[in-house]
């Protein structure tokens, strides 16, 4: 399973990966195993990585949130935490008791009442009988089912059933609480109780994994945010910065359905690449420096007089400003094969948030339209300051000098 | 090796209670609840012996009744082996606990009801006038069949989350395996009429020497020499210990393929 830490971390992921062989169909008879070993499984085309080149560490006493979008592998990084799923690659060290929330309850028997529930619950977790007598009042009480606590828990509504799995949970005082989307579950006073409870767990010093698609409550309750996309790390730290990235990135998956892209073809927008006033690549930016964007495109015909043109828009895609190389009186003889143009944006006066840029190709008359892309780049801008609206514009207050 | 003992061990409080549970769960919902566990014994010997005086069949019925209330305890293991992973599903994926202690923990659970019959079983033999021998064996034998039984359930717990075609297999296996041993018959049936490497291989089905010694221990029927009852012994803890191997080799993929 997982060996233990020596240091002051809790858990220390070293360039893990998780592979899945995934099956034709159904449930595997030994007739399809024999035939996949027939079939030289070789490098496996029905090999999956779930998960690759994962590396970090957790604190003690560290919270750390993880985002990503669905099937991005942050559940099944919870299950190779708690260790019942193995890595393919790499390791996982963990230091101390490991208790996890992976589906509140799941390790519940219908048939057995919930305090038999409640002490097997305990026992998974290494928990003795006595030790679990003591903390059984505190459950019982935490998940308010005094009165059903002798019924069987098929008789438990579903929000029965998560209150005492989650009062269960946090009850047998792990050093590692591992949460999986419960934040989503339960009414408000429940949900007020959990956040309390996980308040408390961090004050106590614990350590806690938490995943969510709750994004303002994770981003206040974690110390650093891991970003998972599509089972690689996007990103990992400053929570603002990290959901903030992830905002973007979920918004340029499906652009909020403003994503679109047409065009005759004859010539076309390659690629664009962002940069900040270093000359990194990046897509995060802040107020008031400078973006650069390459733009590369390739045309199969010669094109006289071309305009590129731009346009920057809001996350509710809200046209901010748009331009074009035949407004700003920047012209361009001829472009054929492939070539670059550079757009440079300064002093930023977008607040923080998410942009999307659109690029477009065409005419000089307007009449033929080679390539849009429209609200197909996501860009993150950071600011130091506050304020209301889309962009700063320079102001000053002043006292008239009378009344000083 | 050793932290992987060392696991188990640790949580050794959690074999008590899935036992207690396979055993709650057995009798939940039924009227008579725990009495079945010796009224099912008990009305296997009155049919038993109902049928035998129907009907003449060479075997005595301490003997018939003896062997089929220890095979019983195989044959209960074996079927609820198919279940002690894949049944337990939702707890190997959302745990993590030493997987050993499922198989365990059923064949422990089987263990107690087994004693419930056996129990019915010596009143029986009792009543009846048995003339027993060397009691003080029972643990040992007890024991080795206990071996026998969890190191097949694992084996077959393990199988049945790769292939599900294990179950089908199983009952044919079990059948012919039931009348491979001398449960409905002595084991003098082939010690009288067959060569001698024929009675090794009887032998070699650690059920032959495990049914050999129960019924010399209660009913003084010295059917086969000490060697081959040893012989039998010694199989059966091998299967344990390949069970184990194969077990401890494939656990780590349970979490998946669940």
């Amino acid at each position: 399973m997982t060996d233990p830490v020596q240091d002051n971390r809790a858990i220390v992921v070293e360039q893990m990966g998780k592979c899945f062989r995934l099956q034709r169909s159904g449930t595997r008879t030994v007739k399809s195993a024999v035939l996949d070993l027939v079939r030289n499984r070789g490098a496996g085309k029905n090999a999956f990585w779930a998960l690759r080149d994962i590396d970090f560490s957790v604190g003690r006493g560290e919270t750390l949130g993880i985002v990503g979008a669905n099937g991005a592998g942050k559940s099944t990084l919870l299950s190779l935490l708690a260790g019942t799923k193995v890595p393919t690659t790499g390791r996982i060290r963990t230091s101390g008791t490991v208790s996890s929330l992976l589906e509140l309850g799941a390790g519940f028997h219908p048939d057995l009442t919930g305090r038999e529930n409640v002490f097997l619950a305990g026992a998974i977790m290494g928990l003795s009988r006595r030790q679990m007598r003591e903390r059984f009042e505190a459950i019982v009480d935490f998940a308010g089912l005094r009165d059903f606590i002798d019924q069987p828990v098929k008789h438990y509504s579903s929000g029965m059933y998560v209150r005492l799995g989650f009062a269960v949970a946090v009850e047998v005082d792990p050093d590692i609480l591992l949460i999986d989307e419960v934040l989503a579950v339960g009414d408000d006073n429940f949900q007020k109780k959990c956040l309390g409870k996980i308040d408390a767990f961090r004050r106590a010093g614990k350590t806690m994994l938490i995943i969510s698609h709750d994004l303002p409550t994770i981003q206040s309750i974690s110390d650093r945010i891991l970003f998972l996309e599509e089972g690689r790390m996007a990103g990992l730290g400053d929570p603002h910065e990290v959901v903030g990235r992830y905002r973007a990135s979920a918004r340029a998956r499906q652009a909020g359905g403003h994503e679109r892209e047409w065009g005759t073809g004859e010539a076309r927008i390659a690629d664009v690449v962002f940069e900040d006033e270093a000359g990194r690549k990046t897509d995060t930016f802040s107020s008031g420096g400078l973006l650069r964007c390459r733009i590369r495109f390739q045309s199969q015909i010669r094109i006289e007089d071309p305009v590129f043109g731009f346009a920057l828009a809001d996350a509710n895609a809200r046209l901010v400003f748009g331009s074009n190389t035949q407004i700003e009186g920047f012209r361009i003889p001829a472009i054929e094969g492939e070539g670059e143009v550079v757009l440079i944006l300064r002093d930023l006066p977008m607040g923080t948030g998410n942009y999307l840029f659109s690029f477009s190709l065409h005419s000089a008359d307007h009449r033929t339209n080679y390539h849009r892309l429209d609200h197909c780049f996501s860009i993150s801008v950071l600011s130091p300051s506050r304020f209301e609206g889309v962009c700063r514009i320079p102001c000053q207050w002043q006292l008239p000098p009378a009344t000083t | 090796m050793v932290r992987w003992w060392r696991e188990i061990f640790s949580k050794r409080e959690l074999v008590w209670i899935l036992i207690e549970r396979n055993l709650k769960i057995r009798y939940k919902n039924s009227f008579l609840g725990f009495f079945w566990s010796l009224l099912g014994p008990l009305s296997l010997i009155a049919i038993y012996s109902i049928f035998l005086s129907l009907i003449r069949i060479p075997i005595a019925l301490p003997t018939l009744v003896s062997g089929i209330i220890i095979w019983q305890f195989l044959a209960m293991c074996m079927g609820d082996a198919l279940h002690s992973i894949v049944g337990n599903a939702n707890l190997v994926t959302k745990a993590a606990f030493p997987r050993l202690i499922l198989p365990l923990s059923m064949v422990g659970a089987n263990a107690v009801n087994f004693l419930f019959s056996f129990a019915v079983l010596l009143a029986y033999l009792l009543a009846a006038g048995a003339d027993f021998g060397p009691v003080l064996m029972l643990p040992v034998i007890l024991l080795t069949q206990t071996a026998l039984c969890l190191g097949m359930a694992l084996m077959i717990g393990a199988a049945n989350v790769f292939f599900r075609d294990t179950e089908h297999v199983l009952s044919v296996v079990m059948l012919a395996w039931f009348f491979l041993s001398p449960v409905i018959y002595g084991p003098e049936l082939v010690m009288t009429s067959f060569p001698r490497w024929v009675h090794i291989l009887f032998f070699l089905n650690p059920m032959s020497g495990i049914l050999t010694a129960y019924r010399g221990a209660l009913l003084s029927q010295q059917a086969a020499g000490f060697g081959l009852v040893a012989l039998s012994f010694g199989v059966a803890w091998a299967i344990f210990l390949i069970g184990l191997g194969v077990f401890r080799a494939v656990e780590p993929r349970f979490g998946d393929e669940l």
